[in-house]
């Protein structure tokens, strides 16, 4: 499972936490638990937005088009 | 005093006709803590392979199965070989019957920039020779694979484990593959991955290359298959050339520098990383209710994946405010904005002496 989050200036981080063990993956394209989580949510795996709502495939899968 | 240097051997011949006959060849070994020494995560406790964990730096088990083996640095407290002090330790949880699409392996990605010079999937491909050092309780044909990063080229190669519980040497020679994409930059070039039991999808027959995920041999010895099976291994050098050479040590910082490049953490006082004063040890309140503070740590190949765990003591003067929960903003290849902005009690434009307590830990990630 994942979840958004508000970075430091107060828009949504250009980053992701993995809420297994609250990693902070930077959407970075060599990195390769940014590439999991990518594949991950694509094939279902848990999104939810930065206030904990659970993101509907459709919802999560639009946001993963918008990434690097 | 004049010297010869022979030109198409590695060696130096003095005046006086004295040679070196083994020249220093930098980065011998494209192979990070082949000699299994350092455990930044683990520290030497054993880990059940569940999830595809690291065991010693730079070397993950990936699995298809939870709990079927653990793995740990020294598991069983055998003498290594001569001229090592360490290993890492396989010991089979069940016997399991590995399915078609099973796989148990043990693997090394080497970076793309550590293998640039072999001119993989050329014509100018390079031979190159594995060598190791393996102990297991059982005998038999046993297999390893390399492949590229996307699994989709590959390279089944077999080995002979003759006697149990007894150190064995082994080399494999490797013409380089003329095919293939293989990555020459800072992602995985080459996986290095030593079969444990895997099923027949993904076996490929023994010496050649195919455009197939192949990680293991078909026939091969499956650890996992046995309750209680042990397998060790240890020395692990991947050179170039078709001539196994005596293992390249490198000075101990040099290694755990290469190892940091993919990994570190940062546990309370545990002597790796950090004692229990945290990085600069000093962070600014950014508001009534938010605290920061940056973090360098040893580049890394991309930007980094960070996870923080425990709790972390601001203090000023006689004011101590505990924080267990953090988030990282903006990460680099070296450097990360650590923020709170969810506790109150903060001064604005104060500086806090930040201390680590007990168990707490940070970790950062670029592994391949």
């Amino acid at each position: 499972m994942y979840k958004q989050y508000i970075g430091a200036d107060g828009t949504l981080a250009r980053a992701i936490v993995r809420l297994l063990d609250n990693a902070c993956i930077p959407f970075a394209s060599d990195n390769t638990d940014y590439q999991t989580f990518k594949k991950e949510v694509l094939a279902g795996a848990e999104l939810q937005d930065a206030d904990g709502n659970v993101m509907t495939q459709e919802q999560a899968n639009q946001f993963i088009a918008s990434l690097p | 005093m004049t010297t010869i240097i022979n030109g198409s051997s590695p060696s130096i011949t003095f005046s006086d006709g004295s040679a070196q006959t083994s020249a220093t060849r930098p980065f011998l070994n494209r192979i990070i803590n082949g000699a299994m020494a350092i455990d930044q995560r683990n520290a030497g406790a054993s880990v059940t392979a569940t999830g595809s964990p690291f065991s010693v730096d730079r070397w993950q088990t990936i699995v298809s199965q939870a709990s079927k083996f653990t793995i740990q640095q020294n598991a069983g407290a055998v003498t290594p070989p001569v001229g090592f002090t360490n290993y890492v330790g396989v010991t089979s949880s069940s016997a399991y019957s590995v399915l078609t699409g099973d796989y148990f392996i043990l693997n090394q990605t080497v970076e793309g920039f550590n293998i640039a010079d072999l001119g993989w999937g050329t014509a100018n491909a390079k031979t190159i020779t594995i060598s190791f050092w393996v102990r297991s309780s059982l005998t038999g044909t046993f297999g390893l694979a390399l492949s590229n990063q996307d699994w989709n080229y590959s390279y089944p190669a077999s080995y002979t484990i003759s006697v149990a519980n007894t150190w064995e040497y082994k080399t494999v020679t490797i013409a380089g593959p003329t095919a293939g994409t293989w990555n020459t930059n800072n992602n995985g070039g080459v996986r290095v991955q030593f079969g444990l039991g895997v099923g027949s999808t993904y076996n490929g027959t023994a010496g050649s290359w195919a455009a197939a995920q192949y990680l293991g041999t078909t026939g091969a010895t499956s650890v996992v298959g046995t309750n209680g099976a042990t397998f060790y291994i240890t020395g692990v050098q991947l050179e170039v050339g078709s001539t196994a050479t005596s293992f390249d040590y490198r000075p101990y910082g040099t290694e755990f520098d290469l190892c940091r490049r993919y990994y570190e953490q940062w546990d309370y006082n545990n002597g790796t990383g950090i004692n229990n004063y945290m990085g600069a040890g000093v962070g600014m309140g950014y508001a009534s209710n938010d605290v920061r503070t940056t973090l360098q740590y040893y580049p890394k190949r991309t930007s980094a994946t960070l996870s923080f765990s425990g709790t972390f003591r601001f203090g000023n003067g006689g004011y101590n405010l505990n924080i267990s929960s953090f988030l990282f903003d903006q990460a680099g290849s070296n450097t990360v904005l650590i923020y709170n902005n969810s506790t109150s009690g903060f001064t604005q434009g104060q500086a806090y002496q930040i201390t680590a307590q007990a168990a707490s830990k940070i970790t950062i990630s670029a592994e391949l």
